[in-house]
């Protein structure tokens, strides 16, 4: 790869995405869709179909099931360029999170053709169907069940806190398909076709009023003998590589997941300087909340936080570098960005004071209500991908070696 | 570049260091020290020459092996972890530091060596009543007469005042507006007359502090450290360091704290079965597990940003000092309540460590402060 080749190659994704990007994307006229509605999940559609033409996405995926093969240097100026604008996001799927990751690990040769290529070009959004009423921390608790029928399973049982569950084409679902097998041997890995009859979904409205997740019906759904994944018992198994991959997303620091969920950004030293800024501009009982010597405390003990995290996640990278697996030092990354959201917010919130009360779609709010809404979505952080409970189990058990 | 694995000579400096302290420095000589009048052994320093401590951090020219910041940090580590009595920082980074940064050639090359070989062993004296590590609270006088400055006054918190050699004593030369003008370091030599050390009786003796009252003590002009009236801007340096490496110390005594905790609850039984299965002791070890994470990824910031002499080290350093000092207070509150009553006695060596972390807290000021210092920097 000669750089001229590689120049070349930059000034031609420069040009395709000056051609294909939205009109007027990075101009204040441009106003996106709004999150988690079919305007965005389509325009995110479209957007992977063009690029995945052209060769811009689809990479780390062999060729003979869609992968987009190309050499790496060729791969990083794709993703300089599009850093460079930045681009419209992907479908509202855990697709390439989820199930591709398991499809290519535990899926059969037919399954693994059919089914990846239209995820990386983002045709077929999946949504994944595992914890249940009674199965959240206990997640082989699973109630649904799976009974055989000819070259059929029927499937019956209710599934919730599904991410990415209202456009989803495709789901995985775990279901219990032997009723007298021990525990984590009774469970099997179906992918399912959505527009089957007996399938339903509706939103699961949060305590913030929006509705992120949704909950699966199942009623007597029939799925094809050919559509179970890995042997049958072995869902389990398959569910854990599934989380894993989830995981791995969370695990990854701050260069990835961890991030994009806690909000931040690349770090000014001075994390907290738009709560610094906030406290500044809110008056109470006559005088700046910056002031107050509580107030200054607590902020700076989240600047403090911030740059913890900051230094924990590249110390966590270096590890990965040298080839480091850190499966289980990710429980404490993840409770500690989830708790630390938690304060933050609560800390926001207090610094507002009787404005706290005013939420989203109220002319008074501070800042659009966002402030009193991380604060209530903040709330999901410690039980949504493993509670803080179940996390503080794996870093005593697996961490410090302390007895089950 | 900040750099966040230690290199081959970093592990083997840590594998050196931890080896020689647990033959040299176990819990029954630090229990021994505690009862010492001196409160540290000078046998013990000459071996920590001999195997290049002292001299670590000082150019070869002056004795010493040439090595960084980041390097002392590990040692630092392992002698929190050992609670090794003695005025360590304080000869090494307290008062070697600033006659390197700021003394004269000859007194470079007439202490420096000395340091290095274990033969010159020093403290710090600049707290007085109010017990404050800042400008305004240094008020003992120092007046000049011919060619000597006269000392006069009380210092208090003097870390091993008793058995060193020599003590750099923050004075007060001239009234000015701005507090930190009118600051001068002196060196003392203890055996000077006048001088009286009582110790004060404090609550960790693993690292005793004395009183040093000044009774008209003559100190030769050639012995001030640094510009007359000008020392406070060399101390803040040397205080900068001190408090990483104070970092350094606490997150090792921190994970000592951890380790012997965990092993504890993995053999304690009660009700038939390991104390370490029930979940409420799980979740605290936990806890103290990760709020070392932290402090480590801090502290170890703080170390790196000062060995590159980065613009952020000032923000760093207090960001550590705070975070670790909050976090070896509850680390050790949580090692004695899971140790339950064994915790609570004498005997055993919880304790210590309870009490090093609050007297580390105070050292250089302690997490409130320095959270009010980086508030003070984005008012």
């Amino acid at each position: 790869m000669t750089s001229e080749n590689l120049e070349a190659l930059r000034r031609e994704v420069r040009g395709w995405l000056r051609e294909n990007l939205p009109k007027g994307w990075g101009t204040p006229e441009y106003v996106p869709p709004i999150r988690y509605s079919r305007e965005s999940h389509e325009l995110g559609r479209e957007w992977t179909k063009k690029m995945y033409d052209v060769g811009y996405t689809g990479f780390n995926y062999p060729k003979e099931y869609g992968g987009i093969e190309r050499p790496r240097e060729e791969v990083a100026v794709i993703y300089e360029e599009m850093g460079r604008t930045g681009t419209p996001g992907g479908p509202l799927s855990l697709g390439l999170l989820v199930a591709a990751p398991a499809i290519l690990v535990h899926g059969e040769e037919w399954q693994k053709k059919r089914f990846i290529p239209k995820i990386l070009s983002g045709e077929e959004s999946w949504c994944e169907g595992f914890s249940e009423p009674d199965a959240g921390s206990d997640l082989a608790n699973v109630q649904t069940t799976a009974v055989r029928d000819g070259d059929e399973w029927v499937v019956n049982g209710q599934k919730v806190w599904t991410s990415m569950w209202e456009f989803a084409d495709w789901g995985l679902l775990v279901a219990k398909t032997e009723p007298d097998a021990p525990r984590h041997r009774n469970l099997s890995y179906f992918l399912f076709d959505t527009s089957t009859p007996g399938f339903s979904r509706r939103p699961l409205v949060q305590m913030s009023g929006e509705a992120e997740f949704g909950e699966m019906f199942f009623d007597d759904m029939r799925v094809p003998h050919k559509n179970m994944m890995d042997e049958q018992g072995r869902g389990w198994y398959v569910a854990m590589t599934a989380l894993m991959a989830e995981r791995s997303f969370g695990g990854t620091g701050f260069s990835g997941g961890m991030a994009a969920m806690g909000g931040l950004g690349t770090s000014d030293l001075l994390g907290a300087n738009a709560l610094v800024e906030l406290a500044k501009n809110t008056k109470r009982y006559g005088k700046s909340v910056w002031e107050e010597s509580a107030f200054r405390q607590r902020i700076m003990q989240t600047a403090i936080e911030l740059e913890a995290m900051r230094w924990s996640g590249t110390r966590m990278a270096a590890k990965m570098m040298k080839g480091t697996p850190i499966g289980n030092e990710a429980s404490v990354l993840k409770n500690f960005q989830a708790e630390m959201r938690q304060r933050r917010g609560d800390l926001t919130c207090e610094i507002l004071g009787a404005y706290s009360q005013m939420v989203r779609g109220s002319t008074r709010a501070v800042d659009e209500g966002d402030h009193v809404y991380n604060m209530l979505r903040a709330r999901g952080a410690t039980i949504e991908m493993g509670t803080s409970e179940i996390n503080r189990n794996i870093i005593a058990e697996r961490i410090l070696g302390l007895p089950r | 570049m900040m750099e966040f694995s230690l290199s081959e000579e970093q592990e083997m400096l840590k594998t050196m260091a931890r080896d020689f302290l647990e033959n040299e420095c176990p819990k029954t000589h630090v229990r021994e020290m505690m009862e010492d009048e001196v409160g540290f052994s000078r046998e013990l320093w000459k071996k920590m020459a001999d195997v290049g401590w002292l001299g670590l951090v000082f150019p070869e020219e002056y004795g010493g092996s040439g090595m960084n910041f980041r390097d002392l940090t590990v040692l630092c580590e392992e002698m929190g972890r050992a609670l090794l009595p003695g005025p360590f920082l304080q000869t090494v980074l307290l008062v070697g530091m600033p006659i390197l940064t700021a003394g004269t050639d000859e007194q470079k090359k007439e202490y420096l060596p000395k340091i290095a070989s274990g033969d010159m062993v020093c403290t710090l004296a600049v707290l007085e009543e109010d017990g404050d590590f800042w400008p305004d609270g240094v008020q003992l006088k120092a007046t000049q007469r011919g060619n000597d400055y006269i000392i006069n006054g009380t210092k208090l918190f003097v870390n091993n005042a008793k058995g060193v050699d020599y003590i750099l004593v923050a004075a007060r030369t001239r009234r000015a507006t701005e507090p930190e003008d009118g600051i001068t370091l002196f060196l003392v030599d203890t055996t000077e007359w006048g001088i009286y050390i009582p110790p004060l009786t404090t609550m960790d003796q693993t690292r005793q502090q004395f009183e040093v009252t000044f009774n008209r003590v003559a100190v030769p002009a050639s012995n001030i450290i640094g510009e007359l009236h000008k020392g406070w801007s060399v101390l803040k340096e040397a205080a900068l360091k001190t408090t990483a490496a104070l970092c350094a110390e606490m997150v090792g005594g921190g994970e000592w704290v951890l380790e012997t905790t965990v092993n504890y609850a993995k053999e304690r039984t009660a009700f038939g079965v390991p104390i370490g299965s029930f979940q409420v002791i799980k979740h605290k070890c936990a806890d103290m597990y990760s709020d070392l994470e932290y402090s480590r990824s801090l502290m170890e910031w703080a170390a790196e940003a000062i060995k590159d002499d980065d613009r952020d080290a000032h923000m760093a350093v207090s960001m550590a000092k705070s975070y670790c000092g909050d976090t070896y207070k509850i680390v050790c509150d949580h090692g004695v309540q899971i140790h339950g009553g064994i915790g609570f006695t004498w005997d055993h060596d919880m304790h210590l460590y309870f009490k090093r972390a609050r007297s580390s807290d105070t050292a250089f000021g302690d997490a409130y402060y320095h959270r009010e210092l980086l508030a003070q920097a984005v008012d």
